[in-house]
């Protein structure tokens, strides 16, 4: 009897743990980054990226349908590649050093300040969408602040006949990360306050 | 049963069946319309070494031009003339991001001012790129009516009706970069209907409605060029 009773609630276990695992997508992003075409600067960068950044996943659970998008690893590697394809060196740091460290002209800190996405079965339209904000905060060599830029990036994808929301979904978040790329390295050298902080640079590098 | 009635049941069963057939082959095919524009009568010349890009439009609201559109192009091209085609994904790669769907130039006084940049240009000169054809427009489905109900027994099959119609429209775009100037469009729309039947095991009957639009795109390019 109790065996009996053992093997159903066994069963039911099972039989609920199919059913969230058929209610959940997982994607894990990979990417490889393109290096940006573009003159280098003779500055050298910090990069602060703290843990809450590389490890990255995005949750939504919604009409009991669970989807986990982990960036972490790949929106680390872009802003890398992004900002080496821009700069003469980049050092990675995971908290803004407290003293100016010496070779380091520039640090910039980034955060997700937000990540939405929006299914097929949402929009009158057949495309998976993905919005991802970076926070990007620039701070001199001595550690006061330059800049506070916040960047909107877009991506998507078409849904395809026996195509997977998986795969849509990673997808559309590499096209979002794209484009994160393409706003920070056009829009990067038209910040007045940058434009302003390199014409001092440049002045002083004249007078010495 | 009589042996004539059963007959009978038998003929009237392969007469409609064979209705079905012609009706489904006949529904399946597509129409297609090309319509081209050059701006002059010779054809684009290219050294043996001088490259085509060929490129998709992404930067619509509501529709991408679809990345496996534009490869089929691109093999088409390279397999048919020899002429040399880079990929996009390598051309975006290498450009990036210079024409990616935020700020790709829509038209050639914008292309200019790309060109402005001489590391761009550098590159440009340095692979050898000479032109490239924007290609802008997707595949829809226009219209889907029927249903079908699929067992999950071990017999398996699926009953039911199921048919939609996809609407193909593209126009590709020549740029020449020595010069910049725009050498001609191509213009083509592609209509069909798929039908899925399910009696046993689902029956499809596909119209290749974009792959049609490919290979007119595809024809239609070839015929612009003159290798060598």
């Amino acid at each position: 009897m109790i065996t009996t009773f053992k093997k159903k609630i066994f069963a039911s276990i099972i039989v609920s743990q199919l059913f969230l695992i058929g209610c959940s997508t997982h994607v894990v992003v990979i990417s490889e980054h393109p290096i940006a075409l573009i003159k280098v600067l003779p500055y050298k960068i910090g990069l602060v990226l703290d843990n809450s950044f590389t490890d990255y996943s995005f949750i939504r659970e919604k009409d009991e349908e669970k989807i986990t998008i982990s960036l972490g690893k790949s929106q680390s590697e872009l802003f890398n590649q992004t900002f080496n394809s821009m700069f003469q060196g980049v050092s990675e740091f995971t908290v803004k050093p407290v003293s100016p460290i010496k070779p380091i002209d520039l640090y910039i800190s980034v955060v997700v300040e937000d990540l939405q996405l929006s299914l097929p079965r949402e929009t009158s339209v057949n495309v998976f969408e993905i919005w991802i904000k970076y926070k990007l905060e620039i701070f001199d060599s001595k550690g006061s602040s330059i800049y506070e830029w916040i960047i909107s990036s877009y991506g998507r994808t078409q849904t395809r006949f026996l195509g997977s929301q998986e795969k849509a979904l990673h997808q559309a978040t590499n096209a979002a990360l794209r484009d994160a790329g393409v706003q920070i390295v056009t829009d990067f050298y038209e910040i007045p306050e940058i434009l302003n902080w390199i014409n001092i640079k440049k002045a002083l590098k004249n007078e010495s | 049963m009589k042996a004539s009635s059963l007959s009978e049941v038998i003929v009237i069963c392969s007469f409609s069946l064979g209705i079905l057939i012609v009706t489904f082959i006949s529904g399946c095919s597509t129409s297609t319309i090309v319509d081209e524009q050059k701006s002059s009568s010779t054809k684009l010349s290219m050294d043996s070494e001088e490259k085509i890009v060929i490129m998709g439009r992404r930067h619509g609201s509501s529709y991408e031009t679809e990345p496996g559109f534009i490869d089929c192009i691109g093999n088409n091209i390279s397999r048919s003339e020899n002429l040399n085609v880079l990929r996009e994904k390598n051309f975006l790669d290498t450009f990036y991001p210079w024409f990616e769907p935020r700020i790709a130039p829509l038209n050639l006084n914008r292309m200019k001012v790309v060109l402005n940049n001489d590391i761009i240009a550098k590159k440009i000169q340095t692979l050898k790129i000479r032109y490239i054809v924007w290609v802008d427009g997707s595949t829809e489905t226009t219209e889907e009516s029927g249903s079908m109900t699929c067992g999950m027994a071990p017999s398996g099959g699926c009953f039911g009706f199921k048919s939609w119609d996809k609407t193909s429209s593209y126009e590709a775009t020549i740029w020449d970069l020595r010069g910049l100037t725009e050498k001609g469009k191509i213009k083509i729309d592609s209509k069909g209907s798929s039908y899925l039947l399910g009696v046993g095991p689902p029956i499809p009957l596909i119209a290749q409605v974009q792959g049609i639009a490919c290979e007119g795109v595809s024809d239609r390019l070839i015929g612009f060029f003159n290798n060598g």
